[in-house]
């Protein structure tokens, strides 16, 4: 076939044309996601969540109640038309607070997982791929990190380097790293043994060319469905810090830490706490929904029913 | 199995000088001046000098990490500034406590998870199996510290069924100190009402520590049933007249058990860092609590104890969870 | 296993946490027991090394001293000591002791025991130190016989008789029979009592529950009827503040302390509860760094004084407070009431123009304890007033040991720092030294103030033995440190307990630190 023969096409169909592939993976991948209720379900909450923490700031009736405003005539009212999960302490709305305070979760759970996959991923590449006595360094110190549970290690960090965001992001990193490692770990190595993999080092190319090419593609997708998963159980770590005492400082409306307070309120002001609560348990709730969803989508073959 | 076993038991105590190398560094990143912290508010500059060469903390860093590891080889733990005991003599104390809680969790994630998934598994598609599945989703998602709250408002505090804190009533006798877990103490000692005491203490803190455990046990029961069930010799099983619930019983539990066996390790560890959380609510004078009252007070010593404490149960108890691995799938030994 | 009993502790657990018990839980025979709570554990319970509202508390039980404060406003009464003198030149004190008081293993309190106690107390030089160490050498307190004590000062202080029911007095006998090496016995003191006081330890664990039993014959007797005097007390640790207030409202507890304006203004509309509210002595105030940082600046100390909304201090604690009307405590002698600033907005924008950065854009760090609402509130409310001038704050929560270390030198104070000093005493010469030089480094000088003129008045009115020239001095140095303003007087709050209505006996006294309550007459009435 010449070509002569090709007909001219527009961009949009040369497009289609060419990465047909990719678009028809793309397809299928949506389609398989949606047949999951479940999974739209995380999909929505998750969707619902990053347009708070996006628009909150503009949308919530009280703007200046995120930032220590004091109005002490309207403390504690219950849930009414005018404070949907009523007032604090201080007097503040509670629903404006709790809509801003999506906006830090947010960021504090992207950094601890972007943080702790920055780290842990090259560390475990390294690991799986070149394998031998860097490997064993590698997983031995990990093995140390994975040794103690999260909270308690992060509790310990926190103590002594004192209460704070900074602080708690810190140590929440310090807990999360590990778990990269441990799944790139297992990933690389299994994908060293691929048989292209060999044929590339025959060949001669460089260990960087292979893992440019070959090994970080194809690592991209566990990556990213314990990405989802972890930003819903950073976010409730974080608050679990917050809650203990060691979070944000007043008056930064931190979930957790307005937990922390409003459980000296209970029970006659039960409405405090229990906003919050559910802020958290929902993004948890969705970032795992969603997370699932990816996992049974993207690697069918962990059947985990 | 006893090299399986050398193996491993080395493998802990180079994970445990790991971990002690952590906490050192950890305490000594610090802001806080720890010679003036041990001091104490009422010390004069002198006083505040003569504890930091007490302490050794004016000696080079290597000098101070040996000393450290040397009084942890003797037990030392340091002294704890709020309680003004030893850190040691205070774990001894709130160790027990939390072990039962977490023990008592992870008895009843068993106890009802199995069987649930193993039911979830059977009736697959249904209604049941279906709200069964949104128990196991939720059960990890939900904020443990959240839901104690809630359960302590609705069912202790507004209903009255249960009380709101503590191991036992200030009117109960405690009983005599056996094991330092209350409620198995009490009823060695034939202390009834104590015991029933103690066992309405344990309920609201010992089911909220279990709910994540019971969630991943519910889904790996099913898991490994739905897959058993599909497998070619429960059809041949069944083809042959076996009754189902014999196919079941047999057949399924015994596979599904080794991953139970896995997660309830994994979970072990998960549980007794949630004691952070839940025994704080319910005023639990456990490990959690004695942790998070130091760290508040930046009372450095017991944080670290704690740490040091928890990392070695949560070892140990993985390496009981790898020996049963290994003595019930030989397979494994060879790892 | 007898199941039967076993469900009926279950039971009794479950039905006990719904009962409203008239009578409450713990008897012994036919008497009471009576339980108090509050958050505060005492860790160390030796009298001569340390001093806090729950640790003073157990103290009065199982010590006495000789004399003590009663009544309010307070006044000083005999107790170990019937009566007592002063020589002209005021240095030297005797006291004659009664001769009824014993210890608990029976030996009589003497002179001797009083020496020891007092020497013991200067010698460790802790806790309860610092209110004679400047006045009083060990070697100069003399048993001159069995009943007869004798104090030589090193100069004339007027103020030492109101110290002294600070002072407990320990046995020697079981001190030294005790005491490890050379540590005087503070090993053993810290979780014993070596005391002739109204209580016995029965079961002690410092950081939960301490069990008092009742001594039946005290040698000082009992104030209320003998049918009604209870079995014991018990101090109840409970570090939260929603789980102490559950346990009362189901009758566990029988009084409770440190509950929040918002718990006991819940608390005094049920029919079961009786709130005691009584007006404190301790003012909280806000100490500024004079020495560095932004708030060195005079003017800048003034506009933060006149844009606090004082107002919010009242509302924080729902009425139960009174705003500061001086710099003196009200319990204090010689005290006199000044015109203390108040919010003013356009003299606030004044000062602040007057200051290096008129417009504000810095940024204050306020520190004050973790754990106590009330004070975050505070400052919550500052940082709200400061808003408008352009000022910043930094709400910072810490350890009360962390921030007592912070203060300690004008390089690390922060600029704003909550503080209460609680006055233990009637005694003026301790307030004014809280503003002297040598307060530096104590919790009660955060601000640093160094000012010649206030030091030379302190020291002057410390020996003046003649009364109106005393009193003249004190409101010298009083109008000088509002003027100065090193702290913004915020307010003393109400001390407020909530306890069971069948709790009698109950007593208000003035100068008992925060929580503190006077167990010794406290009786359940029968129902």
């Amino acid at each position: 076939m010449s070509d002569a023969a090709l007909p001219a096409l527009s961009r949009r169909a040369r497009f289609r044309a060419e990465h047909a592939g990719t678009l028809r993976g793309a397809r299928f991948f949506v389609w398989t996601f949606s047949r999951s209720p479940s999974a739209l379900l995380g999909l929505a909450l998750v969707l619902a969540f990053l347009l708070l923490a996006a628009i909150g700031p503009w949308i919530v009736p009280y703007p200046e109640d995120a930032r220590g405003a004091v109005n002490l005539g309207r403390r504690l009212l219950p849930p009414s038309a005018a404070h949907w999960f009523g007032t604090d302490e201080m007097g503040n709305d509670i629903l404006t607070r709790v809509v801003v305070g999506t906006r830090t979760s947010f960021w504090i759970g992207l950094t601890i997982t972007g943080l702790a996959a920055l780290v842990g991923v090259p560390l475990g590449v390294a690991a799986g791929y070149f394998g031998g006595r860097i490997r064993t360094a590698i997983m031995r110190v990990t093995d140390v990190f994975l040794a103690v549970p999260g909270l308690v290690l992060a509790l310990a960090i926190v103590a002594s380097l004192g209460p704070g965001i900074l602080h708690g992001v810190l140590a929440l990193t310090l807990v999360w790293w590990p778990g990269y490692v441990r799944l790139i770990e297992a990933k690389a190595l299994t994908l060293r043994g691929e048989s292209y993999v060999e044929a590339a080092r025959t060949m001669g190319a460089s260990h960087g060319w292979i893992l440019a090419r070959h090994i970080l593609p194809n690592c991209v997708s566990p990556i990213v469905v314990k990405a989802s998963m972890d930003m819903g159980m950073a976010i409730l770590a974080a608050a679990s810090l917050g809650f203990i005492g060691l979070g944000a400082k007043s008056p930064a409306p931190e979930w957790g830490a307005m937990i922390s307070v409003g459980r000296g309120y209970m029970p006659d002001w039960w409405w405090y706490p229990a906003a919050p609560g559910l802020f958290i348990f929902l993004t948890v709730l969705g970032f795992n929904l969603f997370g699932d969803g990816l996992r049974d989508t993207l690697d069918p073959r962990s059947n985990r029913g | 199995m006893l090299r399986f076993l050398a193996r491993r038991i080395g493998y802990l105590a180079l994970m445990l000088g790991g971990l002690v190398l952590v906490t050192f560094v950890i305490s000594n990143v610090t802001p806080a001046d720890p010679a003036a912290l041990a001091a104490g508010p009422d010390a004069t500059p002198a006083m505040v000098a003569t504890m930091r060469q007490e302490y050794g903390l004016d000696r080079p860093l290597p000098e101070q990490f040996a000393r450290y590891v040397g009084d942890l080889l003797q037990g030392r733990l340091g002294r704890s500034i709020q309680t003004g005991n030893a850190v040691t003599e205070d774990l001894l104390r709130y160790v027990p406590a939390s072990l039962q809680l977490v023990l008592l969790a992870m008895g009843f994630a068993c106890a009802v998870g199995i069987p649930l998934g193993v039911l979830s598994a059977v009736r697959r598609h249904s209604l049941f199996d279906h709200a069964v599945r949104v128990l196991a989703v939720s059960g990890v998602a939900l904020p443990a510290f959240w839901i104690a709250l809630l359960l302590q408002l609705v069912l202790a505090v507004w209903a009255g069924w249960l009380p709101t804190g503590g191991q036992l009533s200030i009117a109960a006798d405690p009983p005599p100190v056996l094991t330092g877990m209350v409620l198995l103490d009490s009823l060695l000692a034939g202390q009834w009402g104590t015991a029933g005491d103690a066992a309405a203490h344990a309920v609201l803190p010992a089911f909220v520590l279990s709910l994540p455990c019971l969630a991943s046990v519910l889904r790996v029961n099913r898991a490994e049933m739905i897959e058993v069930l599909g497998s070619d010799h429960v059809t041949a099983a069944r083809a042959h007249g076996v009754a189902p619930r014999r196919v079941v019983g047999l057949l399924a539990l015994k596979n599904a058990m080794l991953p139970t066996l896995a997660i309830i390790g994994l979970r072990f560890g998960w549980m007794l860092g949630s004691t952070v959380l839940v025994e704080t609510v319910f005023d639990w004078p456990g490990l959690g609590l004695y942790a998070v009252n130091a760290a508040i007070a930046a009372d450095f010593k017991p944080v670290m104890g704690v740490t040091l404490t928890i990392g070695l149960l949560f070892m140990l108890a993985n390496l009981l969870v790898d020996l049963a691995y290994g003595w019930l799938d030989p397979r494994t030994r060879g790892a | 296993m007898d199941r039967r009993s076993f469900l009926s502790g279950a039971v009794a657990a479950v039905a006990a946490s719904s009962l409203d018990p008239a009578y409450g839980f713990e008897r012994e025979g036919s008497r009471r027991i009576l339980v108090f709570s509050g958050n505060q554990p005492v860790p160390i319970l030796d009298p001569h090394q340390r001093y806090d509202w729950s640790t003073r508390m157990m103290q009065r039980c199982l010590y006495d001293a000789l004399v003590r404060y009663e009544g309010t406003p307070a006044r000083i009464i005999p107790w170990l000591a019937e009566r007592w003198e002063t020589s002209a030149d005021g240095l030297r004190w005797t006291f004659h002791l009664t001769d009824k008081a014993r210890f608990h293993d029976g030996t009589p309190l003497d002179a001797e025991a009083v020496r020891f106690s007092f020497e013991r107390g200067l010698r460790l030089n802790k806790g309860i130190s610092w209110m004679l160490s400047r006045h009083l050498k060990p070697e100069n307190v003399e048993a001159m016989d069995a009943r007869t004590v004798r104090f030589t000062l090193e100069r004339a202080y007027p103020d030492f008789l109101a110290f002294l029911p600070l002072w407990f007095v320990v046995n020697p006998k079981q001190v030294l029979a005790n005491q490890e090496g050379d540590d005087h016995g503070q090993k053993w003191l810290t979780n014993a009592e070596a005391g002739s006081g109204p209580f016995r330890i029965r079961r002690w664990d410092g950081q939960g529950v301490m069990a008092l039993e009742a001594v039946p014959d005290y040698w000082k007797g009992w104030p209320m009827a003998e049918p009604d005097r209870p079995a014991g007390v018990i101090y109840r640790v409970v570090r939260e503040a929603a789980p102490r207030k559950a346990a009362l409202q189901r009758g566990e507890v029988d009084v409770a302390a440190n509950l929040t304006p918002d718990d006991i203004e819940g608390l005094e509309r049920m029919p079961a509860m009786e709130v005691a509210n009584v007006p404190g002595a301790a003012p909280f105030a806000i100490m500024m760094n004079t020495q560095k940082g932004p708030t060195a600046d005079l003017n800048l100390r003034k506009a933060i004084a006149h844009a606090f909304d004082y107002e919010a201090l009242l509302t924080i604690h729902k009425g139960q407070a009174r705003l500061m009307d001086g710099p003196f405590p009200v319990v204090t002698a010689d005290r006199v009431a000044l015109d203390m600033p108040r919010r003013n907005p356009d003299l606030a924008k004044a000062y602040m123009a007057k200051t290096a950065a008129p417009e504000g854009g810095f940024e204050l760090e306020y520190l004050h304890v973790a754990g106590l609402e009330v004070q975050r509130q505070i400052g919550l409310v500052l940082l709200a007033a400061l808003q408008p001038l352009g000022i910043r704050v930094n709400v910072v929560a810490q350890p009360w040991p962390t921030l007592v270390g912070r203060g300690a030198s004008p390089e690390t104070a922060a600029a704003m720092t909550a503080v209460y000093v609680t006055p233990v005493t009637t005694s003026p010469d301790t307030v004014a030294s809280q503003y002297a030089s040598s307060a530096a480094g104590q919790f009660w000088g955060i601000h640093h103030l160094r000012d010649a003129e206030i030091d030379r008045m302190v020291e002057e009115a410390a020996v003046e033995l003649d009364a109106p020239k005393r009193a003249a001095l004190y409101a010298a140095i009083q109008r000088r440190v509002v003027d100065l303003q090193p702290v913004i007087f915020c307010m003393t709050a109400n001390q407020q307990w909530a306890m069971r209505n069948y709790v009698k006996g109950f007593a208000a006294q003035p100068l008992n630190l925060t929580g503190e309550v006077d167990l010794f007459p406290l009786y359940a009435a029968r129902a």
